[in-house]
This record gives structure tokens, sequence and C-alpha cells, in this order.
């Protein structure tokens, strides 16, 4: 049976030094047999020339102190121009309820709050990432 | 200050190293008790079905602990090593009387929106009773990602971020509609910052000089979290360039501001990130003490400039544990400072600004919280630490409303002026579990410095600091997920019945004006001046670089008064010193 691989980009702007939700979930996911992009962006742009460069089916933004909605805005608006809208876009960390429903119309597929467990966040990709064009055995 | 420490020598061992607390026959005799004792307890054991011979207890930080505490477990200990409040080596506090005259300062920390908002909030908890020494108030201020970043608010990359998590405060203007007003050589004011902590003091010093307060009045810290950038993921400057600024810092105010705090060790900052308790000992040892080097190296003599250093630790759920940590910290830092040369007991002294842990509070349940907090707050009351901020209860959801913010000060003075806990110094101090555990935490945390140092210090070791707290963290998250560590409301006891509490926004008003005031501020500064101004600062930054030491703080300090952003004067530092070229 094959398995496919699944690349995951996540990221965190600079600016905040909240980022031990998104470290655990890195290494978890590696853990899970996805492969693991993560940077550190300033500007939102940033974000979609490493998915780009790096061919990832999935975008994780870990947002704990607000900022979230500019970023959401600008990466699916970007992916819908480059043509990768089937990039699977997520968001985690402290976001306010309020702010769920205008970002899932952006385009953003799920929002992960404080609590979520790895678990949940793998089952979720895994269910809803893009086919990939390659597989392994 | 005691015989213990003669100013000229080490301190000798048979002054400090008093005799074993127990006699041998003493000693025999209890570990004949404990023996009788644990016959009983393991025939209990063996009804709960467990195997007595492979029962074993640890602490949050994974140290082996015993059901009970007996004299024999400190027999070996000298009393010199605990000694007595005010005394070296500080394990049972840092000054005689404790709390007797005075209590902790309450500082809790403040910071949303435009400086306006942030200094109404200021006001009011003032007024709430808010209190710092000798009835002074202490402002716990802190700046937000914009100003963190080092960029302005009409940067691209600080939309949505303006005035979040921190006060929007760029500009010696901004300083004026924070501070207009208030006693500055009375007041205290802490400036949280990150990787700017150079342009924000010297805007406050060029807001200072223009109210005609002297530098050497104004009290105070800056925060020099530079290290910071081995266990989180933001970082402007290079491990060397950034204990090079932090350097900088100390040797500007051992000049110019003796009341000014320096540098602060952040070992909150450590345990946020998912440290231990003894790696946050070890970290903040190991980190304060690189900087340190790096003082003496630019010219000091440590007795001038280590008094001035300051902590900020956590108080986190391992009740003991982070009592202990603090009399561990406390005795540890003391016999460090001792070895680069410190004679004065003030250079020895971890002072210590308590932060209740936010990692732990949860977003569930969010009212269970205040019961928290209440806990690591009483905890760190009971270790005797200086100044408190106590974490508001909607923590992990936004910044605190006024009612979470008063509630968090309430917990403090309850503590302070109801429990009666002030009245004795160290109360806990000789109780068998405490004194060991104390004992177990510095001999774990004194090894990891060890392993810091043989790798070259701090500042050459990231790799090794980030590796060891991010494992630490795993390994806490691991135990939520299988239950093994239990957070009520979190992965106990859940309910679907939401607590309503208020959540706090930001006025969405304020980026826009923060926005219009700097662009406005540009086109209304004299540019003459300020071309003047940048200019001299890139040759004094250029020449930091090289090595020069001195001239970079007082060329900040008059691009400040030339009305310089932040974004601006980052952009010089970052240039010369950054990663990468300045944004």
């Amino acid at each position: 049976m094959a398995e496919r691989i699944i690349r995951v980009l996540l990221c965190k702007t600079t600016m905040e030094c909240h980022d031990r939700g998104v470290r655990y979930l890195a290494t978890k996911l590696r853990d899970a047999g996805m492969e693991v992009v993560f940077i550190n962006f300033l500007e939102p742009r940033e974000i979609i020339e490493t998915a780009i460069d790096e061919d990832v089916d999935v975008i994780g933004v870990s947002s704990s102190v607000e900022g979230h909605l500019p970023v959401a805005r600008e990466i699916t608006k970007r992916l819908e121009e480059q043509g990768i809208g089937d990039v699977l876009v997520v968001f985690g960390g402290v976001i306010p309820e309020r702010d769920v429903a205008p970002m899932k119309e952006m385009g953003v597929k799920e929002v992960f709050g404080p609590g979520s467990s790895a678990d949940e966040v793998i089952a979720y990709i895994r269910a809803n990432a893009r086919e990939r064009s390659f597989e392994v055995e | 200050m005691s015989a213990v420490l003669d100013p000229d020598k080490k301190p000798d061992p048979a002054e400090t190293e008093l005799p074993p607390q127990f006699n041998a026959e003493f000693v025999a005799a209890t570990r004949k008790l404990e023996a009788e004792w644990r016959a009983k307890f393991d025939a209990i054991a063996q009804k709960f079905g467990v195997d007595p011979a492979a029962y074993r207890l640890q602490t949050d930080s994974g140290l082996p602990i015993k059901p009970v505490y007996f004299p024999h477990d400190v027999a070996e200990q000298s009393y010199g090593m605990l000694s007595a409040p005010g005394m070296y080596p500080f394990t049972r506090g840092l000054y005689p009387a404790q709390y007797q005259f005075m209590r902790w300062a309450n500082q809790p920390v403040i910071g949303y929106g435009l400086p306006e908002d942030t200094r109404k909030r200021m006001d009011y908890l003032q007024s709430q009773g808010m209190t710092g020494y000798f009835g002074n108030t202490f402002y716990n201020l802190v700046y937000d990602l914009v100003s963190h970043e080092g960029i302005d608010p009409d940067h691209p990359a600080a939309e949505g971020r303006v005035g979040q998590c921190g006060m929007a405060v760029y500009t010696l203007e901004d300083n004026a509609r924070l501070f207009d007003g208030l006693p500055l050589d009375k007041i205290n004011v802490i400036h949280i910052s990150y990787y700017e902590v150079l342009p924000v003091l010297a805007h406050y010093l060029a807001y200072a000089r223009r109210r005609g307060v002297p530098w050497a009045k104004l009290g105070g810290n800056s925060m020099s979290w530079y290290y910071q950038s081995a266990y989180v993921g933001m970082t402007c400057f290079p491990p060397k360039a950034g204990m090079a600024l932090a350097a900088e810092l100390v040797s500007f105010c051992t000049r110019e501001m003796p009341r000014w705090n320096t540098v602060n060790i952040f070992g909150y900052g450590m345990e946020e990130a998912g440290a231990t308790a003894v790696q946050e000992v070890a970290f903040s040892v190991a980190a304060g003490i690189d900087y340190a080097r790096a003082c003496v190296a630019s010219g000091l003599k440590a007795d001038q400039f280590l008094s001035r250093f300051g902590f900020q630790i956590s108080q986190s759920n391992d009740f003991f544990e982070e009592i202990c940590k603090i009399r561990a910290l406390r005795r540890l830092w003391a016999r460090k400072c001792h070895e680069l040369g410190a004679r004065d007991p003030k250079s020895m002294h971890v002072r210590i600004h308590t932060h209740t842990s936010g990692s732990v509070l949860t977003a569930q349940q969010p009212l269970n919280n205040l019961i928290r907090t209440t806990l690591h707050a009483f905890g760190a009351a009971l270790s005797g630490v200086q100044a408190m901020e106590v974490s508001s209860f909607d923590e992990a959801l936004a910044i605190p409303t006024e009612h979470a913010h008063t509630m968090a000060l309430r917990i403090q003075q309850i503590i302070q002026e109801e429990s009666g806990i002030t009245r004795v110094a160290d109360p806990l101090g000789g109780s068998y579990y405490v004194e060991s555990l104390t004992n177990q935490i510095e001999a774990a945390a004194e090894k990891i410095v060890d392993e810091v140092e043989s790798r070259g210090g701090y500042h050459e070791c990231h790799d090794y600091v980030r590796a060891q707290i991010e494992a630490s963290a795993a390994r806490w998250r691991d135990q939520i997920d299988t239950k093994e560590r239990v957070l009520v409301g979190m992965n106990k006891y859940e309910s679907s019945e939401m607590q309503d509490i208020e959540v706090f926004r930001v006025n969405p008003e304020s980026e826009r004006i923060a926005v219009e005031r700097i662009r406005e501020l540009r086109a209304r500064r004299d540019a003459q001046r300020w071309e003047a101004a940048m200019a001299a600062l890139d040759t004094a930054a250029m020449r930091f670089a090289g090595g020069e030491i001195g001239g970079l703080i007082p060329a900040m300090i008059e691009a400040s008064d030339a009305d310089a952003t932040t974004g601006e004067l980052m952009g010089v530092l970052k240039k010369h010193l950054g990663w990468t070229s300045p944004y």
C-alpha cells in the first residue's frame, strides 16, 4: 500500500515569541510521517514564496496575538492568484471566536484553538490535504 | 555584611560551613524511624495494588522525591548554606527584614492600544492600590510586537498588530502621551521590550531630559533579553551582537544611571517556552554569568554592575518545587557571582520579579485560572520574592480586561494583607522536604550550568539550550495528551457549559491613529536635524560594531530627541549588527 507524503509549511511571524505550540506541532507532524518546513515570516508574501519553493500541500499559521486577519486575507488571495488555491490553509493559536467565520469565508479551512491536540491536527490534515503527485512505497 | 563574607577572600569554609545540623546518634535514630515508617507505608501501597519497590515519585522537573522527609535527609548540609535572610548565600531571602516593613511590589504588566489607552489602565490600577517600594508606583509596561520587531506601525508587516499585546509607543512624543504629569523621579518604569531595548530607553531618556529630570534620578528596568533568541523564534541580532548591546547598556548606566536595572534575566520566558524549573534556574544563571563576563571584558568590575541585574522568574504549578527553585536560584547565583569577583552582597542578589505562569492557564473554564494564579502567587510569596505580576484569568484568551486585571491585583493584596504569611521570613525554611529539594534543584541546575560553560558559555550554545527546552516542552505536552498530567477543565473535568466572560478587544481605531501620527511626525519634524542625528548614529553604530564602546547610546538619545522613531533607530542597529539588512 503506497503512502503519500504530505508536505506542510508551518509558520509564525518573527514578531511573536509564543512559538511553543507550533514548534511542538512541527515535531509531531514530522513523527506522523509528514515533511515539515518551519519559517518565521515578517510579511505574508514570504509564506507564499516558501509554499511555492517547497511545493507544500498545507500551510499552518500560528498566531497568538492578533494580526491573523490580514495574514489570512493576504495568503488566501495570493494562493488563488498563483493557481494553487487547493493548498490547505489552517490556523492555530489564540484566535478570537468572532474571527473564525470571516477567516473561513476568506478560504481558511480550519482554526485550531487552545487545547487542540496534535492528533486532531494530524487527523484533519490527513483527511483534507490535497492529493500528491508522487507517492512512496 | 556578616563575617561569612570577607570582602577580600573566598568564603572561609569554616565560616560558611557551620557544623552539620544533626549529630550522628540523632541521625541513626531517625534513619531507624524511617525504616519503621517504610514498612507501614509499603503495606498500604500493596493494599492499593502498588509494588513498593517499583514505586517512584518525581517533581514536575523529573527530580526523584520521597513520600516523606526526615532530618537525616538534610543532615549532611551545613546550616551555613541556609544562613539567615539577608546573609550569604541568601537561600532564605535577600533582606534581613524581608516583608516586615515593606511588602513585595505589585507589578502587573500593562500595555495595549495607544499610549493614552495604556495610561488610562496605569492610572486605574494605581487608584486600586498597585504599590511599589516606599509607597511609590511601579509601572510594568509592555511594548507592542511592532516595536519588538523594530519596525514602525506603517510597515506592511505591522498590519493588524499595532497596539496588540503591548502599547503602540514608537517616539519621544508617544512617551509624552504616556508619562506627562507623572513624577519621573518617583516612579519606577519597567520597559518590557525585546530587541528594541536601546531605542526604547533612548526615547525615555530624551523625554526625561526635556522634562528636566536628571537621568541619575530615574528608576526602572531595561530588559536586554537578547539571549531569548536561544529558545524563541524571534531574533534580530546574533548572540554575540546581542551580548555586546547588553554590555553597552550596562556600561552606559553604570556611568549615568545608578538606579537603573540594566539586565533582566528572563527565566520566565524559558519556563513559558517549556523549560522545567531546574532548566529555568540553570539557563538563567548561565545567561547571567555570560553577560556578566561580557561586562567584565568591557572593563567593569563585578561590584560595579552586578547589583543592577534583575531576574524575572516564573511561578508555576508544582507548588513546592517552584518555591525551592527560587531558594536554589538565590544560592547558586550568589555562589557564581562570588566566583566572578563580586564581594558586595548586593552584587550577589537575585532580585526577583515573579511572573505567575501563563502557559499553564487554560482557555477552557477560564475562571479556574483565578485559583491557579492564587496558588502561584502564594508560592512566590512564601519563597520571598521582591515583586509580582499575577497573570489575569483571561490570559489564554486575550489582553486582560479591566476586571481581570483588577482581580489579579486583588490576589496579591489578599495574600499580602489578609493571609498573615508576610509576618515571618522564609516560613518554609527548615522543612526537611523544602531544604532537601532546594539542594537537589541547586545540584541539578549547577550540572547544566557546567555543561553550558564547557560548551563555551551561553552565547555559544543557543542550539543546546533550545534543544533542551524543546524536549521539555514536548514531554509536558505529551503528558497532557496522555492525561498523565492533569489540567482541570482541559483534559479532566471537562464541561460543555461555557463560562461566559468578557474578552478584551483593542480599539480597532488605534492602528489607524498610530499610523497617522507617525506619518504626521515624519512630515513635521526638523528634517535637517533628524538627518544629522541619524548620520551621527550610523557612524556610532558602525564604530560600535567595530568594537568601540560608549558612543552608541548617547548618539541614539540625540536621534530620539530629533524625533527618530523606533523603526528608524532599530534600522541602524540591524544594519550594523543584525542578521539581515534593515527592513
